[in-house]
């Protein structure tokens, strides 16, 4: 290489067009995760809404607040909303803007192929308020076969839900594609699987998990379409279709989901708790390779949903031996968690007060999701609002406490400040006190009295109507506190205190580069060599700064 | 809820194992959380050094959590199996108390249950059986998936287009048994409710060729009608 080429310097060119057309057109993974980001945060509130609307309707009993019409499309609205549209895009955002840092790479492998998953979620998502316009679905949070068919619901709204959240599916699974091979490809010189960190294990384990669940649930929207559309038979009983085709089918996918919100929450939680422990993570095989079950074994237990339909006993034990199987991984993850904790110097700043928060919710929900996997009190618990607590006591420890502690933990990261402390612990116990005010009672009407899942209403006299009106106190307190994350985080994004770009001390490569990162992440791939690279260059520029070299402070640190 | 049928009892039992087991976790989990946090917040020495366990410590977790989840598999395929066995057998288990079962039809519509007697009398809403009896509900749908479900008297059961689920139970004691579809099925899915009034064998006899005789009369009052040139 004796003939130089000459170096492009691409920095301090002038922007040739507005920041929100670079961000639009942008394929890097950046600007594609944190948009990402954003969108599920802002699909949250419009979720909130929507329960907010449906608990006044159940404050008290046979409500008149809203037409059964109204309350089914919230209903529907919701169950998309706050699995397809948040809880999944944001674990994704999250992946696709961290995991590629924490890998070393300078970017993903196929980023247009990501660019085209974020503006399929964002096609998918207009298609599904589009519905507005005309008539949303009524046909549920899952839309059953054969209540979703032309015959029962003949207007369009069950058409919108499958195309939207076909086109949704579709994008999640083009930007599993790219994490895979960029995990796969691109890790920096040394990274091997070993050294990975956990959320970018999780980052992979996530997006193969996608790639078996995604085209499941594609196959069964697509069957949908044709059945309402071009006169299929799919799920339609006699003439060759079953209906129980669309529970098996939708469940893989559904309980698929629900494992990788838990994946990402825990493995977010993983990389957060050594940091403000000052401890390595115990046991970090052993976290990774229950991440793996979980995933694996979580899925194979879709038929935890279809223990009261017409399916052989045998089918219903090998649901319950997967459920109850989880709980040898789950606990090992959780052991290895507190186990990370005692011991060490614990800093109780907002992402380690959210992770916290995430551990006991999840600890609640799926601890009762082990009466759930038990055949015969499924028999008496499921499709009551026992089941309902259940999952969201899961699912906001997993997407909201596991959320909000990775958005506190990587804001600094994404924006170069960090999220105002006093209103994160506002924002905290407000949450808490929500989630045990509107989910508490959940379980007592369901599992003591019997109420029933997904209905507009219920009647008077049956023991439930105080119950009821706690929970729709709860869930506007846990509203309350949700939104106080949001403009926590709106108001951080200018206000906030200017972030240093390793501001927590963390041990992952994504505190290497500039906070925000540049485009390129690295100036200098760092050689890895062990599973905490960021401490061997920390103690790397210790040791040159002790020979007294003058540390240039707005560039990265090269080891 | 007191359980009015000998395989809810095994029911009610396996779900306070299950709410112990619940119990346990909830509380070790989040109690050790609030002992590393009260004891170790803000602990002194920046650097703790790696104690870590090691692969002893996390395989003796490992099948303490193992033993944990095959006790509970263990006892709910146990107790799961006495639910579905004393309704037919009788709580204390003599063969001799097995007998055919009482077969009736219970058919989910929107937004109502219909059930069909053996003698070809039908109800709608209440379903009416005799005390003491072991009665099978073979549960199918005319159009989208319903659940039966009536916790006092037994789990409860889908019922799905094409294929016929069965409810076994035996009522103990003569009363009204209120319970509600839940599975969602449209409109208006909350007002599908049901009834089961259990009665003396004599009553239930008697239910039964009232109702015959009652709709055997509307039917001669149509047929009538029809044949005087009316409109039924």
């Amino acid at each position: 290489m004796s003939a130089s080429r000459p170096e492009i310097v691409a920095d301090g060119f002038p922007r040739r067009r507005p920041r929100w057309m670079e961000i639009a057109t942008s394929a890097d993974h950046k600007d594609v995760g944190r948009t990402m980001i954003v969108a599920s945060l802002g699909f949250l509130f419009i979720a909130l809404i929507e329960l907010l609307l449906m608990r006044l309707q159940l404050a008290i009993p046979e409500n008149t607040f809203l037409t059964p019409v109204t309350f089914n499309r919230l209903l529907s609205l919701y169950g998309g909303t706050a699995i397809f549209l948040f809880a999944i895009p944001l674990a994704l955002g999250l992946f696709y803007y961290v995991a590629p840092l924490q890998a070393g790479a300078r970017g993903t492998a196929l980023p247009r192929l990501g660019q085209i998953g974020l503006w399929l979620y964002i096609a998918g998502a207009t298609v599904l308020y589009s519905g507005f316009l005309f008539t949303p679905s009524e046909a549920g949070v899952n839309p059953l076969a054969p209540l979703s068919e032309l015959a029962f619901l003949p207007d369009n709204g069950v058409d919108a839900w499958a195309a939207a959240n076909g086109l949704v599916t579709l994008g999640f699974v083009l930007i599993a594609i790219n994490l895979v091979a960029t995990l796969h490809r691109l890790r920096a010189p040394g990274m091997a699987w070993r050294r990975l960190p956990v959320f970018a294990w999780a980052a992979a384990i996530c997006s193969w998990l996608l790639l078996v669940i995604g085209p499941v649930m594609l196959a069964a929207i697509t069957m949908l379409l044709i059945d309402r559309n071009f006169d299929g038979i799919f799920f339609a009983d006699g003439s060759g279709g079953a209906p129980l085709l669309w529970e098996h089918l939708s469940w893989i996918f559904f309980t698929g989901s629900y494992m990788l919100i838990l994946v990402t929450a825990l493995a977010a939680i993983a990389e957060i708790v050594p940091v403000f422990a000052r401890k390595p993570l115990q046991g970090r095989g052993v976290v990774v390779g229950s991440l793996v079950a979980i995933a694996v074994i979580g899925t194979l237990a879709w038929l935890q949903n279809m223990l009261t339909a017409p399916i052989g006993i045998g089918w219903m034990y090998y649901a319950m031996l997967m459920s109850l199987a989880l709980i040898v991984p789950f606990g090992l993850i959780l052991f290895n968690l507190i186990a990370t904790m005692i011991g060490g110097a614990l800093h109780v700043r907002s992402p380690l007060l959210f992770s916290i928060g995430a551990i006991s919710a999840i600890s609640i929900g799926l601890a009762s999701e082990i009466s759930h996997s038990m055949v015969a009190v499924a028999w008496r618990l499921q499709d009551t609002t026992d089941s309902t607590a259940a999952t969201h006591f899961t699912l906001i420890g997993g997407a909201v406490f596991g959320g909000f502690a990775a958005l506190h933990y990587w804001f600094p990261k994404m924006t170069g400040r960090t999220m105002g402390e006093t209103m994160a612990r506002i924002s905290f116990w407000t949450i808490a006190l929500g989630t045990l005010l509107a989910f508490v009672p959940l379980f007592l009407a369901g599992g003591e009295h019997g109420e029933v899942v997904d209905a507009y209403k219920f009647f008077s006299g049956t023991g439930v109507s105080t119950l009821n009106l706690i929970a729709s106190i709860g869930a506007f307190v846990l509203a309350i506190g949700i939104v106080l994350t949001l403009v926590n985080a709106i108001l951080s994004r200018t206000a906030g205190a200017r972030a240093g770009h390793d501001q927590w001390g963390g041990d992952s490569l994504e505190w290497l580069t500039l906070s925000p990162p540049e485009p390129h992440n690295f100036d200098v791939l760092p050689d890895v060599r062990s599973d905490r690279p960021m401490r061997d260059i920390r103690d790397a520029i210790a040791h040159r700064t002790s020979r007294a070299e003058p540390a240039t402070p707005e560039t990265q640190p090269v080891a | 809820m007191s359980p009015a049928s000998p395989g809810t009892d095994q029911i009610d039992t396996l779900l306070w194992l299950g709410f112990i087991a619940g119990a346990i976790v909830i509380v070790a989990v989040n109690g050790a959380m609030i002992y590393a946090l009260r004891r170790y917040r803000g602990a002194r020495g920046a650097e703790v050094g790696p104690e870590q366990a090691g692969r002893l410590t996390q395989l003796r977790v490992g099948a303490v959590l193992t033993a944990f989840a095959a006790a509970i598999f263990v006892v709910s395929v146990i107790y799961t199996g006495k639910a579905r066995e004393t309704p037919v057998t009788g709580a204390a288990g003599l063969a001799s108390a097995r007998t055919e079962p009482l077969q009736i039809q219970a058919t989910g519509q929107q937004w109502l249950w219909r059930y069909d007697y053996p003698n070809s009398a039908f109800s709608y809403y209440r379903l009416v059986v005799p005390v003491d009896t072991t009665v099978e509900l073979d549960l199918v749908s005319t159009d989208v998936i319903h659940t039966w479900d009536v916790p006092e008297l037994a789990g409860k059961r889908g019922a799905v287009p094409g294929k016929t689920n069965h409810v076994v139970f035996r009522a103990d004691e003569e009363g009204v048994y209120k319970g509600q579809s839940a599975t969602f099925s449209g409109q208006a899915y909350a007002a599908m409710r049901t009834e089961v009034e259990v009665v003396s064998p004599q009553a239930y006899e008697d239910f039964l060729k009232s109702q015959k005789a009652d709709i055997q009369a509307a039917q001669d009052r149509v047929v009538e009608l029809i044949e005087g040139g009316e409109e039924p």
